[in-house]
């Protein structure tokens, strides 16, 4: 399934979104996938079927952690937050991300 | 990331599994709910938005299953179920499962056995001694490469010289008589040097060994070390037995110590029951001069290598050593150098003799393994068209090839497990059972075989190995299933028995071979069992004597030997006497003796040699050796002829060049010897051998005191041992005897080592032969069970019963032809090329195809009738 491999190569990427998208407060998987949407006008939608193992790999390295709360509509829904070691993750990949893009743009400015 | 803790989390998750697996499926719901809420207020009804929701989702358990295994060592989980599923279908055909465990069991059980014999011989040659690998056997050579051993002397002068050694040791067998008066016992002891015990790093289990003063002195110390079997079986393992003295060929020797248990001696294969200092040599063997004379050879050394030295420095003062020795002392030593041997090279001990053979029995046997594997591979195989249903259905479900091919692989993992164990169990008791076994007539050989480590680890490879060879054929089967072919109803029979032909081929093909070697092994061994040996074995007692202490000279000696030889003759039943210095076909070669011819040397400086054998006049009638020219020898008591010799027809042809050699003489040994007579060649070492030059001496001129007494008689051989001891005590009481045997247990001895492999194939034909017959009736039945249909539709439209299973029979004999055919050329080229053509041969190369042919036709006739007998209506319905 191409849309597989598609989604194998921005791995890195989606963590980084993630992890941008619960900077402020934390959220369940649906309200994730929203807020990416939402701050990428639309243009970033993420498909369920990376988001959980990617928000379970994210747990394992002790980036975000999880809680069982209550949704919008009553239901019990598990929140991610961020950690400590997440926000300075996110920092770094923020900033690694500047750097590879900044790079990326020269050479596509180039002849 | 810290690793402990991911280690954790992903332990957490494999055991708390059901748990995880609740949370994720609410916490999935969970949104799937947000979503259809989304949907909703997006203006879609409350049904709508739930399946659209469902759409955007995705497939729920596919989700769940990649988040899984993104959870933790998920692949362990998917593994156990992959076993339990294997096991299951094992059980399933339990038959099938059952022929292939056993099978393979005993393929790998007898490869198991006779490697674990190899590599006891090569890497723990001498049992109770820790890291043998450090000890390197220094040997004298001699031009023509022979390994006579060194000289007392010349291991004195070499521990001196060789700096690249830091210990040297020597050792030399000698056996001895044991006990008192009468009641002598033969045993077989090492004559050592002082440091022997302390080099290979042995601690007594009682009492002290040697000092390095106690083998300076010749006949100082009169003490012997004995070995842990001895103390238990001869001096019941008394705690006092230190102090105690025995009496070994007539001198006193003081037990000094008991050697550890297991500790079996320096030469591999042999066990020993004694250890006396090398100096107490002249004592026990009256008169011996070895200690004082160069030429007196025997000892073996061995060395241990002095850090940082390597093997090519050692080896290059060795050699040095040697030539310098040669310079000096030319009578000894002219035309020897010397080698550093690995133990299994041994010259003096069984090693080298079962090496060869066992190799190349390895290698038959590895050969049956892989029949085998391949029988095993059709069975499977042939179970695969039964399961393809099974598997279509997992293709459909969404797995993915590589999946179904670990499902098979898995199955044939567990089989090759289970063979591996059974194979464990049969070379464990295979490996017992052969240390049991002691070789007949007095020889101190013991089976040193034993399942360690590296057997193991050889089981578990052989079980790994053989899974993958079988199991990759039915894996990769399984892997390119079409799940839209196979769920649909018949498919024609010519694809499905694709893959299955060439496999029933090869294992024909293997089979053929496999039998025909088999076949001409048996055959070579039942030949040498009848060979002519050249003498008439039957009807001839033996018997061996020392009389080395007992006070004879040259004269007295021979006086007593005729009169031995006159006494019995005149008994009753025994129609003839003789005395030889050996018998042939013994386990050890026959010595050499180096001569000159007339007088002559030989151009080029080297010397003749022949073997050289002591006899008494008669001793060639006895053993029935026809005389083809000349004399026998004249009479122990005739002092008018000078020294004679007798040569055989190999030693006229080789140097007389068919000329008489009548009247020729043989300088040599210390005297002239005239040539009176020319014998008929016969054996004298091994079955097989090419002929060999022989000179036959007259005791009369050469004469010792250790020898065999030959008596012939025409009835039963044992019966006339009371007689012979009898007589001996009359001549004198304190003859020692011993040995008695009759001569054609001897030559059976001689065989004993091409028994046990006769033995093995003789077992393994059968049951090979067997293993196609079960390979070909599996692919004709399921095959067959394939066609059922088509055969209903045959028999339904009138065709008879009969044509159609000879039809079914013809298509699988096609088969079998396929891959008989090349083989059967195969094997006769080989044939033609390495063993001779005669009739025997023929009709085993036409006999073997021409059993397994009707073996394959009867395998594919069975399973067809059963099937033609079926109702076509019955067969008509079934699909």
């Amino acid at each position: 399934m191409p849309k597989d491999e598609a989604a194998e190569l921005l791995q890195g990427t989606l963590d980084l979104l993630i992890l941008k998208a619960l900077q402020h407060e934390p959220m369940h998987g649906f309200g994730i996938s929203l807020r990416i949407r939402q701050m990428s006008d639309e243009v970033l939608q993420v498909e369920q079927g990376s988001l959980y193992p990617a928000l379970y790999r994210l747990e394992e390295r002790g980036w975000i952690k999880a809680e069982w709360g209550v949704s919008e509509n009553n239901r019990r829904a598990r929140f991610y937050e961020l950690t400590a070691a997440g926000r300075k993750q996110l920092d770094t990949e923020t900033a690694e991300w500047r750097r590879v893009s900044a790079a990326i743009n020269l050479v596509l400015k180039g002849v | 990331m810290k690793p402990l803790r991911l280690i954790v989390h992903r332990l957490r998750a494999l055991f708390r599994k059901e748990n995880l697996d609740a949370e994720m499926s609410e916490e999935m719901q969970a949104h799937l709910d947000l979503l259809t809420v989304d949907y909703q207020k997006r203006g879609l009804s409350a049904a709508e938005a739930r399946s659209a929701a469902r759409r955007a989702f995705g497939g729920v358990e596919q989700i769940k299953e990649r988040a899984r295994d993104q959870r933790g060592w998920m692949w362990l989980d998917h593994l156990a179920r992959d076993v339990r599923h294997g096991w299951r279908m094992i059980a399933k055909a339990p038959l099938i499962s059952a022929v292939i465990v056993v099978s393979l069991g005993i393929g790998v059980g007898v490869n198991v056995t006779i490697f674990s014999w190899i590599s006891s011989l090569v890497f723990r040659p001498l049992p109770g001694i820790a890291n043998v690998t450090r000890f390197h056997l220094i040997e004298p050579k001699t031009e023509a490469g022979n390994y006579p051993g060194a000289s007392w002397l010349e291991y004195r002068d070499l521990r001196e010289r060789l700096h690249s050694f830091d210990w040297l040791l020597a050792y030399k067998m000698l056996p001895l008589n044991l006990g008192e008066l009468g009641q002598e016992e033969r045993v077989y002891s090492q004559l050592v040097s002082g440091n022997y015990f302390s080099v290979l790093g042995l601690r007594p289990t009682l009492g002290r060994f040697f000092r390095e003063d106690e083998a300076v002195q010749p006949g100082g110390a009169p003490v012997i070390v004995i070995s842990h079997s001895f103390w238990q079986s001869h001096l019941a393992g008394a705690p006092d037995v230190i102090g105690r003295r025995l009496r070994l060929n007539d001198q006193q020797l003081t037990v000094i110590g008991v050697a550890p248990e297991g500790f079996l001696g320096t030469t591999t294969g042999l066990t020993f029951d004694l250890w006396a200092p090398a100096t107490m040599a002249p004592v026990l063997l009256n008169g011996s001069r070895e200690l004082e004379t160069r030429e007196a050879r025997g000892y073996s050394l061995l060395g241990t290598l002095r850090a940082g030295v390597t093997t090519a420095q050692a080896r290059g003062e060795l050699v040095g050593a040697m030539r310098e020795f040669a310079a000096n002392y030319p009578s000894s030593n002219v035309g020897f150098s010397a080698e550093l041997l690995p133990f299994w090279r041994a010259p003096r001990g069984a090693a080298r003799l079962l090496l060869g053979a066992l190799a190349a029995l390895q290698s038959f046997l590895l050969l049956v393994l892989l029949v085998v594997c391949v029988n095993a591979a059709n069975l499977l195989l042939a179970r695969a068209t039964v399961r393809r249903r099974e598997l279509g259905v997992r293709l459909a479900l969404g797995a993915r090839p590589w999946q179904l091919l670990r499902l098979v692989l898995i199955e044939s993992a567990l089989l090759g497990a289970m063979a591996s164990a059974l194979g464990t169990l049969l070379a464990v008791w295979g490996t017992t059972a052969l240390r049991v076994v002691s070789l007949p007539g007095g020889f101190p050989f013991k089976f040193q075989t034993d399942l360690d480590v590296v057997g193991l680890a050889f089981a578990a490879a052989l079980g790994v190995g053989s899974a993958i060879v079988f199991g990759l054929a039915p894996a990769l089967h399984a892997a390119r299933t079409d799940s839209q072919l196979v769920l649909r109803t018949s498919v024609t029979a010519a694809a499905r028995r694709g893959a299955r032909s060439p496999l029933v081929a090869v294992e024909v093909a293997l089979a053929l071979f496999v039998l025909v070697v088999a076949a001409m092994f048996l055959r070579s061994f039942l030949e040498t069992r009848t060979a002519d040996t050249g003498f008439k074995p039957e009807g001839v007692l033996l018997a061996a004597y020392d009389l080395s202490n007992s006070g004879y000279d040259k004269a007295t000696g021979i006086a007593m030997m005729d009169e031995l030889l006159r006494r019995l003759r005149a008994t009753p039943g025994i129609e003839a006497a003789a005395v030889a210095s050996w018998v042939p076909l013994d386990f050890h070669s026959m010595p050499l003796g180096a001569f000159k011819l007339d007088g002559r040397a030989r151009s080029d400086g080297g010397q003749d040699r022949a073997i050289t054998y002591n006899v008494t006049p008669g001793y060639l009638d006895l053993m029935r050796i026809p005389l083809v020219a000349g004399r026998d020898f004249d009479a122990l008591a005739d002092k008018a002829h000078g020294p004679q010799a007798i040569v055989n027809e190999e030693f006229a042809k080789k140097f007389f060049e068919g000329r008489s050699p009548l009247g020729h003489r043989i300088e040599g040994f210390n005297a002239s010897f005239e040539i009176v007579g020319v014998a008929r060649n016969a054996l004298y070492e091994t079955f097989g051998e090419a002929p060999k030059p022989i000179m036959y001496f007259s005791l009369r001129d050469r004469f010792a005191l250790i020898e065999q007494i030959h008596i012939r008689t025409n009835g039963a051989e044992s019966a006339l041992a009371p007689n012979l001891r009898r007589i001996v005590r009359e001549i004198n009481p304190v003859f020692a005897l011993f040995d008695v045997r009759t001569l054609t247990e001897h030559v059976d001895k001689n065989l004993f080592f091409r028994k046990i492999p006769a033995r093995i194939f003789a077992g393994l034909g059968p049951l090979i032969l067997l293993l196609a017959a079960i390979g070909i009736y599996a692919m004709v039945a399921y095959s067959v069970a394939q066609r059922t249909m088509e055969i209903g539709v045959r028999l339904a439209l009138g065709a008879s019963t009969r044509r159609v299973v000879l039809q079914i029979v013809r298509e699988s004999m096609r088969i079998v032809w396929f891959g008989l055919l090349p083989a059967w050329l195969v094997s006769v080229v080989a044939v033609l090329i390495r063993a001779k053509t005669d009739v025997l041969n023929a009709v085993i190369l036409v006999g073997t195809p021409a059993i397994l042919v009707c073996v394959a036709w009867l395998a594919a006739w069975l399973p067809a009738r059963r099937a033609a007998k079926v109702d076509p209506m019955v067969a008509l319905r079934a699909e």
